[in-house]
């Protein structure tokens, strides 16, 4: 029964990063950019939420906050980094740079003021009840379930059908023409970022209220949005996010032969045979460089 | 005193070693690693356990860094290198975090958490030798072999790698061998950098090869400029005595000194990329377009 | 005459797009073959399936006699087929000198075989390049610095360097003044005579007409018509097409 208890925790976090990875996949579909501070939005989201919910804000009130601060925080690295970067035509170095560079002052200031280690909030509905023999389920695993596939459904209506969310995809598929139609990019950009950042937000929520969360995840967010990204095919926001869910299923598994510390590893091997054996990913094509 | 500068003096020529080689890999091949910390700490566990098991011999400790340090660099970058550079960031990251995992539980080669105690002093022919010379020649043995290797057809190859891959290619250069080449090149002086670390510390264990380690090296990268020969030792020189510098403001509590430093690290990399992308040392021109 | 290059076959889709379909082709050494066709008709993409940038969906191809088809792009150079590409990819940050050399030069490993000797007559070999497209004056200027007509003859340049015996070149000529073309021309008719299997896309007619011995012309990924360049420009059918009034 333990790998059962293991799998559908594993379809708990995988749902979760499922969330998370298509943000970044979206970011980076859509803008071309290597959002690495994705982690950042996750890890702030979390603590805005502990916060909130410390100071005694009532539940819904904090995950408004959260969200506002992860979409905030996304909107301002596009505006206040990668933008000025874009601009003087800086690389895929550059950008990762400076990212990286700010998901560092993100970890550390968030050390500073919240203190090191794990923080998570205590709420009944993390409380697991036994619903068969052995198998103890907590109301937060629907919740992450019903969250993933509703924002993701959201997501999927809003990008097929909202005028904005077309020509986001266009975007995606193809800067130049879509300049020539006088559509801003610009704006886009934001946009993708706010979407992006969003999902994010309640990830980092329910991890807070399960497992907890500590100033260094954001670098485990990082690392699973861009295997996630590359499993699942880049460009590919479906592929992206069922790679988020094959590998929060993988981290749990694995957890059958082996001890906790190894869960990442587990992610690390995955994202490894991907490269080794199918680079092009999941659903990506294959691209001439 | 002059034991405190020359600890300070041995450690900038240790990090000088490692922030020149991951700029020949950055800088040189257009290579992106964030896990410089694992090159360094495969090195300086090899060279450790043949301090500790064989002969506190330091040339033979650091081949043997160097070998193991460059050999399993490869393991990493054969397969990463032939997709696209954001592959390679992504495996390098994972591996940086696996391998802390990895230096942790594999107790009997590295002593897990507790490390590896009691290194011997190095000795050449039975006498006990300070290990700042040591590092001295080491850094500058690899700044020539990367001077040499810049002008030569090899630093060719990395420009033309750098700049238009696909183009190289076509003028019939093996992009993968040439890639790989420059990683385990550079993974090899970081193995010998970590195994003079862990012969100066007399003393190694996990905490010296963390993410935060990596992105120190980075940031020393960074602060100098990539592409230069002498950027990233000046980057190691400033962000070396930053924590001494750091000390004598007092209103910084001492528990979030490590915090702050770390602030200032990724503050620096961040603003530096947007307002200065090629470093302080750097060819601003350069730095501006694709590198 | 031999026969430098053929393929047979060569097909490729994106997608939905059929970019390539059945192109066949033969470059004859010491002739140019001009490949025409309006935008998008697959000409570059022909290119790339050669040189192994791009996998073929079917089709083979072989260089005098060996087939090539799946070997990377570097083992197809180094069998001796030299291109150019339709947006140069200079190595920007390099002198034109390491430009050259760096054509020179195929070994990815830490050194060049051969030692002293072979790299003087390395070097030489790039000078004569540099002289011969006229880029000689310039040697030491970095490629971005480059005036546009300099960036297009510093291309050629790598391409002499490389001494391979055929050539794949995608629109070398294209925004060249009057006198660049003129020079340009020579460069290719000296190569010709020396035996090199020359394939040229060009948009231009009068570069074609000037360099061309025999043309081929190819819309929407199949080769319409191949022959002397007289009866292709002749054809009202291909002139439709090429110029646009299609019915
Ligand atoms: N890597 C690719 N991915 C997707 N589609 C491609 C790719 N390369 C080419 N195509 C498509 O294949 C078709 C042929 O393109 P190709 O570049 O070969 O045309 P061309 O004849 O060289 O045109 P031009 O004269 O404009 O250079 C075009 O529709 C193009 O969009
Ligand atoms: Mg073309």
């Amino acid at each position: 029964m333990i790998e059962l208890q293991l799998l559908l925790g594993g379809l708990q976090n995988g749902a979760l990063y499922a969330l998370t990875a298509a943000g970044f996949a979206l970011i980076f579909g859509a803008t071309k950019v290597f959002h690495v501070a994705h982690g950042a939005t996750f890890t702030l989201a979390g603590y805005v939420f502990i916060g909130a919910w410390n100071a005694g804000w009532h539940p819904a009130l904090g995950v408004l906050a959260a969200m506002a601060a992860a979409v905030a925080f996304g909107i301002a690295m596009e505006r206040l980094v990668y933008r000025p970067i874009g601009r003087h035509e800086g690389g895929f170095f550059t950008v990762f740079v400076a990212a990286f560079g700010v998901s560092i002052v993100v970890q550390n200031v968030i050390a500073m003021i919240a203190g090191r280690g794990f923080a998570n909030v205590d709420s009944p509905l993390a409380t697991a009840t036994e619903v068969m023999p052995d198998l103890f389920l907590a109301p937060v695993f629907w919740i992450s379930i019903v969250a993933a596939v509703a924002m993701f459904l959201a997501l999927t209506i809003f990008l097929s059908r909202h005028p904005a969310g077309v020509a986001l995809r266009a975007l995606a598929q193809n800067a130049d023409l879509l300049r020539a139609y006088g559509l801003s990019s610009g704006k886009l950009s934001v946009l993708a970022f706010a979407l992006g950042s969003v999902l994010a937000a309640p990830a980092a929520i329910l991890t807070a209220m399960t497992s907890g969360i500590n100033e260094a995840i954001g670098n485990h967010v990082m690392l699973i949005s861009m295997a996630a990204t590359i499993v699942g095919g880049v460009g590919s926001l479906r592929g992206a996010a069922l790679a988020g869910l094959l590998l929060g299923v993988a981290e749990s598994v694995v957890l059958v032969f082996l001890d906790t510390q190894w869960a990442e590893g587990a992610s690390f091997m995955v994202l490894f045979a991907f490269i080794l054996f199918r680079p092009s990913g999941m659903f990506g094509a294959a691209v001439a460089r | 005193m002059i034991a405190y500068l020359s600890n300070i003096a041995t450690l900038a020529a240790i990090f000088g070693l490692l922030a020149a080689t991951l700029n020949f890999m950055v800088g040189q091949a257009g290579i992106f690693s964030v896990a410089h910390a694992v090159f360094m700490g495969l090195g300086a566990y090899s060279g450790a356990q043949v301090a500790l098991l064989l002969v506190p011999d330091p040339f033979l400790a650091c081949l043997a860094a160097a070998v193991v340090a460059g050999g399993l660099s490869l393991c990493l970058a054969l397969p990463a290198l032939r997709v696209r550079g954001e592959y390679f960031v992504a495996a390098s990251l994972g591996l940086q975090m696996m391998a802390v995992t990895l230096f942790t539980e594999a107790k009997g080669l590295t002593g897990g958490m507790g490390g590896l105690v009691g290194i011997p002093q190095p000795r050449i022919f039975g006498v006990v030798v300070p290990v700042l010379p040591l590092a001295l020649v080491a850094l500058v043995v690899f700044l020539l072999l990367m001077a040499a290797m810049q002008r030569g057809s090899f630093g060719r190859t990395l420009g033309a790698i750098r700049d238009a891959e696909s183009a190289a290619e076509a003028l019939g250069k093996n992009v993968a061998v040439a890639k790989a080449l420059a990683v385990a090149f550079s993974a090899a002086g970081a193995g010998v950098a970590g195994a003079l670390f862990a012969l100066h510390l007399s003393f190694v264990n996990v905490e010296s090869f963390t993410l935060e380690q990596s992105v120190l090296i980075m940031a020393m990268l960074i602060v100098g400029g990539t592409g230069t020969l002498l950027g990233p030792i000046l980057g190691a020189v400033l962000l070396l005595s930053l924590p001494a510098a750091l000390s004598f403001i007092t209103f910084i509590p001492p528990t979030d000194i490590g915090s702050v430093q770390q602030i200032i690290y990724g503050g620096a990399m961040a603003l530096l990329m947007i307002f200065r992308p090629a470093g302080l040392l750097g060819d601003q021109k350069r730095g501006r377009s694709e590198a | 005459m031999s026969i430098a290059l053929t393929c047979q076959g060569l097909a490729r889709s994106f997608g939905g797009v059929q970019a390539v379909k059945g192109v066949s082709l033969s470059l004859p050494a010491g002739q140019v073959t001009a490949l025409v066709g309006p935008n998008g008709a697959g000409k570059t993409t022909v290119f790339n399936l050669i040189t192994g940038n791009l996998r073929a969906d079917a089709g083979q191809a072989s260089l005098h006699g060996k087939p090539i088809m799946g070997l990377k792009p570097w083992q197809v150079a180094r069998a001796g087929v030299a291109r150019s590409f339709q947006d140069l990819r200079l190595f920007q940050h390099m002198t034109v000198r390491d430009n050259v050399l760096a054509a020179t030069e195929p070994s990815g490993w830490f050194w060049q075989p051969g030692g002293a000797a072979s790299r003087a007559a390395r070097l030489a070999r790039a000078e004569a390049a540099m002289e011969a497209a006229g880029i000689a004056g310039v040697a030491d200027a970095r490629a971005v610095d480059l005036a546009y007509a300099e960036r297009k003859f510093l291309s050629m340049a790598r391409i002499l360097a490389a001494e391979a015996n055929v050539w794949l070149l995608d629109e070398p000529a294209s925004g060249l003044d009057l006198s660049s073309r003129t020079r340009f021309q020579d460069l290719l008719k000296a190569a010709r005579a020396q035996g090199v299997a020359i394939c040229l896309i060009e948009h231009n007619l009068d570069v074609v007409m000037a360099l061309a011995d025999r043309i081929a012309f190819l819309d929407r990924g199949e080769v319409l018509a191949e022959g002397e360049p007289q009866a292709i420009m002749r054809d009202p059918k291909l002139a439709a097409i090429y110029f646009g009034d299609r019915k």
